[in-house]
């Protein structure tokens, strides 16, 4: 098994997953409740459902896909150009990996003191 | 289509659909990605409390603001439909039709879901009506 | 139109001072630019220089890049072109030895890299191997089976533009060709080179420009796909190809 091909078919059911998480996120963020289809987003308007850790875990999971489809299609760019070696075609893959983690970690941390 | 005339429509009428839809997914995936970060540098802000969170939130409601959101529409839009139209493609389906699948899903059902979300945007946040 | 205006491409041994030339020839009925390129060679600059062989569409010598599109000017007509110029340039992606002579190397080194020939398991076999023409292979090897390596599609594709690794849509169809060959053996070697991280399938994104600009019609695109499909489960590559979706042969 060739680690390319899981790459490959993965970067698509991320792109498939994504599509339906953002459609859900929008209707989250901007219909699910009165408030928040007033045009009201405010800290106030969303603390209940960020406060929740199931609702936190779905975001976290969401923010992490989203990454893993961005930052492995900026590696395909990167692998494009052959100017690159293996050895710094490694590098990049490891830089991306970092930057992903603490991307996450971001993320992560906007639950912090709520 | 007789195989002859098949070959002489594709040769002597160049499709620049395939390097186009590549080319736009690619400008669109990279400004994506640029707009992820500078999203979840907004959410942090959540954890700096209510004060910060809404005074970047009252930012986001001005009408330069709601244009860049109409912006980010399109480009949402454009890179998930024709992310559709690629996987069809990598999976088999469509191969004879991927101009097609082009300019009437990608561009097509594109534009129209850009505008069903676009106009009521531009009406209502920026207008005000 | 009974003339039309040619830029062609002009430079030094060695592809030193490029510049464009212009020359106006007379158009006659089913004229295609070979042959206008022999009427300027022969009545107006006897120094330009460019390959032909068979003029018939079948050796894949006389490749240019004719109005921006890599074509064979044996199969070019002029009438088909339909525009009062012509630009003729040397293909794109390839070192210019001389005008629109190009140096084919690039190209045939990553063809050589895919083990181009066929390697016969049975090869102290004094039997014959049957491929009926109904059978799986068979029909799908009829259309993917006519390359005559004339840089077209390398020419045409955006990647190799780019990316000096990178196979080609010809070397994978030739590997795609050998590696669902029930009689061919050399599955491993193939399989790695088309699997390489840098410069194999994977680097394909589907632009098209090969499927365009084949003069022998031959859906490369749908090769390298179907080759991406079947590394899923590379051990049963044979049969997965025969189960890949598909256009029907």
């Amino acid at each position: 098994m060739y680690r390319s091909v899981i790459e490959w078919y993965l970067q698509r059911i991320t792109g498939a997953l994504l599509l339906v998480l953002l459609v859900a996120h929008f209707w989250v963020e901007h219909f699910m409740t009165a408030p928040l289809r007033r045009g009201e987003l405010t800290y106030a308007a969303i603390l209940d459902r960020i406060s929740n850790p199931y609702w936190q875990a779905i975001d976290i999971s969401f923010l992490v896909i989203a990454l893993y489809h961005g930052l492995n299609g900026l590696r395909n760019i990167i692998l494009d150009y052959s100017r690159i070696g293996k050895k710094a075609a490694r590098v990049c893959t490891a830089i991306l990996m970092i930057a992903g983690v603490y991307w996450a970690y971001l993320g992560v941390q906007a639950f912090k003191n709520l | 289509m007789k195989n002859s005339a098949r070959l002489l429509v594709r040769k002597y009428s160049w499709q620049y659909s395939g390097m186009l839809a590549w080319l736009i997914q690619r400008v669109s995936g990279l400004l994506l990605l640029f707009y992820l970060f500078l999203h979840v540098l907004t959410i942090n802000k959540l954890s700096q409390g209510p004060t910060a969170f809404d005074q970047a939130m009252s930012l986001f409601q001005r009408p330069a603001f709601k244009l860049l959101e109409i912006a980010l529409l399109g480009t949402v839009v454009l890179h998930a439909l024709n992310g559709i139209r690629i996987t069809l493609i990598d999976l088999g389906v469509g191969h004879e039709k991927q101009r097609q699948l082009f300019w009437l899903l990608a561009l097509g059902i594109g534009g129209l879901i850009f505008l069903a979300g676009a106009i009521p945007i531009f009406l209502f946040s920026i207008l005000r009506i | 139109m009974n003339s039309v205006f040619f830029k062609v491409s002009r430079s030094a041994p060695g592809g030193a001072s490029k510049h464009v030339q212009s020359f106006r020839v007379a158009i006659q009925e089913r004229m295609t630019v070979l042959d206008a390129l022999f009427a300027i060679q022969r009545e107006q600059d006897p120094s330009l220089a460019f390959r032909y062989s068979c003029r018939v569409a079948m050796c894949g010598t006389c490749a240019m890049y004719i109005n921006r599109i890599p074509r064979l000017a044996c199969k070019t007509g002029i009438e088909n072109l339909a525009s009062e110029t012509i630009t003729v340039e040397p293909l794109p992606h390839l070192p210019v030895l001389k005008d629109l002579i190009v140096s084919l190397e690039p190209f045939f080194a990553q063809w050589k890299r895919v083990r181009p020939a066929f390697h016969f398991s049975g090869r102290n076999s004094q039997e014959l191997a049957r491929i009926p023409p109904a059978s799986e292979f068979g029909r799908q090897a009829r259309e993917k089976r006519d390359c005559i390596t004339c840089g077209a599609c390398f020419s045409a594709c955006g990647v190799t533009g780019t990316n000096r690794r990178y196979l080609g849509p010809a070397a994978i169809n030739k590997a795609y060709l050998r590696l669902m060959d029930p009689r061919d053996d050399a599955v491993e070697e193939r399989l790695r080179v088309v699997n390489d991280e840098l410069g194999g399938i994977w680097r394909c994104h589907t632009q098209f420009n090969c499927v365009a600009a084949c003069p022998k019609g031959i859906d490369l695109t749908d090769s390298i796909a179907r080759v991406k499909r079947a590394m899923l489960r590379p051990g049963r590559f044979r049969e997965k190809l025969s189960e890949t979706s598909g256009p029907e042969v």
